[in-house]
């Protein structure tokens, strides 16, 4: 390895000695065949099934098109970034239950929490498309799609954060406690802000799951990307390649998301590196 | 000692278990203003429990501690305030993480003692220069090397204005050629009078700077002496034999 950073491969195995060199270039080889004619296959499938005909793909020249994928990718946007949100501070809440000393108090949370873990989301969406307007309670569906994601999302982010603040060694709740701080105050001030950087990476991978359970939104008529992917593949007959267009952009968002979460679980290492 | 002065700190026959084990054994200690007592003995002895119970970090079981003449306050806001006047150093620093190191300082005294935030910072500033590690306020304890944590740390409690400082082996975590310069924080603050109980395998420490060193083992304080007394004449078979193990290393 050339290279001065360690990787947790470099961690696991050992350095390659010449034998296992060739088989490595070996098998990449055969992949890399293997990948070739797969997508050759794919491509000549579309082509015999007329899936590259330009019907099919020429409305992605038009302005109007993207304007309204835009339009959606807003909507998904929006519909994660509330859940997120709502899920995060619902999430925050029921840890705090979860790791309290009340004995109750702890029982609810952990039933909250399997709760919405177990539950699939869409049966939240159905619950709040379908059960709720029956008590006549009137809502966007901008909400019908945000609350049950959040809802879905909350006990995965509470036993997250609880790995975290578990994370936290002991002794800087000894340290801050010999100052004469109050346990809200060691909680706030000391664990948590510690906790919250050891679990960003596992809260982006949980929002990237928020991501992609805002597609329901189909269900309750919400305007999302997948929504308004819909309304494309009805207007065009396009089936294919909208989804296609659809799955691209949804990981692109993914992946800027996950090497988010790269950039920040290396600027937290960095600190050790730099030590005198 | 002068018999007529009220100790600051007094164990009184405190007894600990952790679950089988018997860590603190009848212990009975008076600290007077001023002194500092240096608690040494082999590991396991419950010399760290014992410094722990001081400011309730770690419960007792029966016996009685007290401080300026008052029981330890058992939970809540007396509790910690008790704390508040009893500054202490940890083996392995305990710096927070994910402060800075100024920050580290000014935390208690913002939070505990409500002090201003700038003048907090002017104190903070005063007390690294005095540990010198005034040069690395901006950095994350991360960043320093193991004797800058622990002189950092100590700034830490010193920015609480104890009555009292408790040091819980706190060289063991440092590499050799840092024992020396954490040592020597700990020498001025006794020379400029400050309580100090410590814990410590630092022998040498003990006999320059030590009023009183109390030998323990297996949970039990077996011997308490002046320095000198203790390291040329110790009078116990125990002690006797600790200290030819640690000379013969």
């Amino acid at each position: 390895m050339s290279s001065v950073r360690i990787s947790a491969r470099d961690m696991l195995y050992e350095e390659p000695g010449p034998k296992a060199k060739r088989r490595i270039r070996i098998v990449t080889g055969i992949s890399l065949a293997a990948l070739a004619a797969l997508a050759a296959a794919v491509i000549h499938r579309f082509y015999i099934t007329g899936q590259l005909d330009p019907r099919y793909w020429s409305f992605f020249a038009r302005g109007t098109t993207w304007t309204f994928l835009g339009k959606g990718l807003l909507g998904t946007m929006e519909a994660a970034l509330m859940a997120g949100v709502l899920a995060f501070a619902a999430g925050f809440f029921l840890m705090l239950g979860r790791i309290s000393s009340i004995r109750l108090l702890r029982g609810l949370c952990i039933a909250l929490i399997e709760f919405t873990r177990g539950v699939p989301t869409l049966l939240f969406i159905y619950f709040f498309f379908l059960v709720i307007p029956q008590f006549g309670i009137q809502m966007d569906a901008f909400w019908k799609i945000s609350i049950p994601v959040a809802i879905s999302a909350c006990g995965v982010v509470a036993e997250v954060l609880r790995s975290g603040v578990n994370a936290v060694p002991k002794g800087q709740t000894e340290a801050a406690l010999s100052l004469g701080m109050r346990g809200r105050s060691v909680f706030l001030k000391v664990v948590f802000p510690q906790a919250i950087r050891f679990v960003i990476p596992a809260l982006i991978a949980e929002l990237v799951i928020v991501v992609k359970d805002t597609t329901f939104a189909y269900v309750v008529n919400f305007p999302d990307l997948m929504q308004n992917a819909k309304v494309l593949i009805s207007n065009y007959d396009a089936l294919l390649s909208v989804y296609l267009v659809v799955a691209v952009i949804y990981i692109v968002i993914n992946y800027l998301l996950n090497r988010l979460s790269d950039r920040i679980a290396a600027k937290q290492k960095k600190p050790a590196e730099r030590r005198a | 000692m002068n018999e007529t002065r009220e100790p600051i700190i007094s164990l009184r026959h405190v007894d600990k278990h952790f679950g089988a084990l018997h860590v603190l054994k009848a212990i009975n200690l008076d600290v007077y203003k001023g002194e500092v007592v240096v608690v040494i003995g082999p590991s396991g002895s419950g010399k760290s429990t014992l410094c722990r119970t001081i400011n309730r970090l770690e419960t007792i079981d029966s016996g009685e501690i007290l401080f300026e003449g008052k029981p330890l306050p058992l939970e809540g806001k007396e509790l910690a305030a008790l704390r508040s006047h009893i500054g202490m150093v940890f083996q392995s620093f305990n710096l927070f993480a994910h402060m800075s190191i100024l920050d580290n300082v000014t935390l208690g005294p913002v939070d505990v003692l409500h002090t201003p935030k700038k003048e907090a910072r002017e104190e903070a500033r005063r007390l690294l220069d005095r540990v010198g590690v005034l040069s690395q306020e901006s950095k994350v304890p991360a960043q320093l090397s193991g004797g800058q944590q622990q002189r950092a740390a100590i700034a830490r409690s010193l920015a609480m204005h104890p009555k009292v400082m408790l040091f819980d082996e706190p060289t063991s975590a440092l590499d050799p050629e840092m024992i020396g310069e954490v040592l020597d924080v700990m020498t001025t603050l006794a020379a400029d009078g400050m309580t100090m109980v410590v814990v410590t395998h630092e022998m040498n420490f003990a006999r320059r700077v030590a009023s009183r060193v109390i030998f323990m083992d297996s949970g039990s304080i077996v011997e308490e002496a002046a320095p000198d007394a203790f390291f040329t004449n110790p009078r116990t078979e125990r002690a006797r034999s600790f200290l030819q193990s640690i000379h013969g290393h």
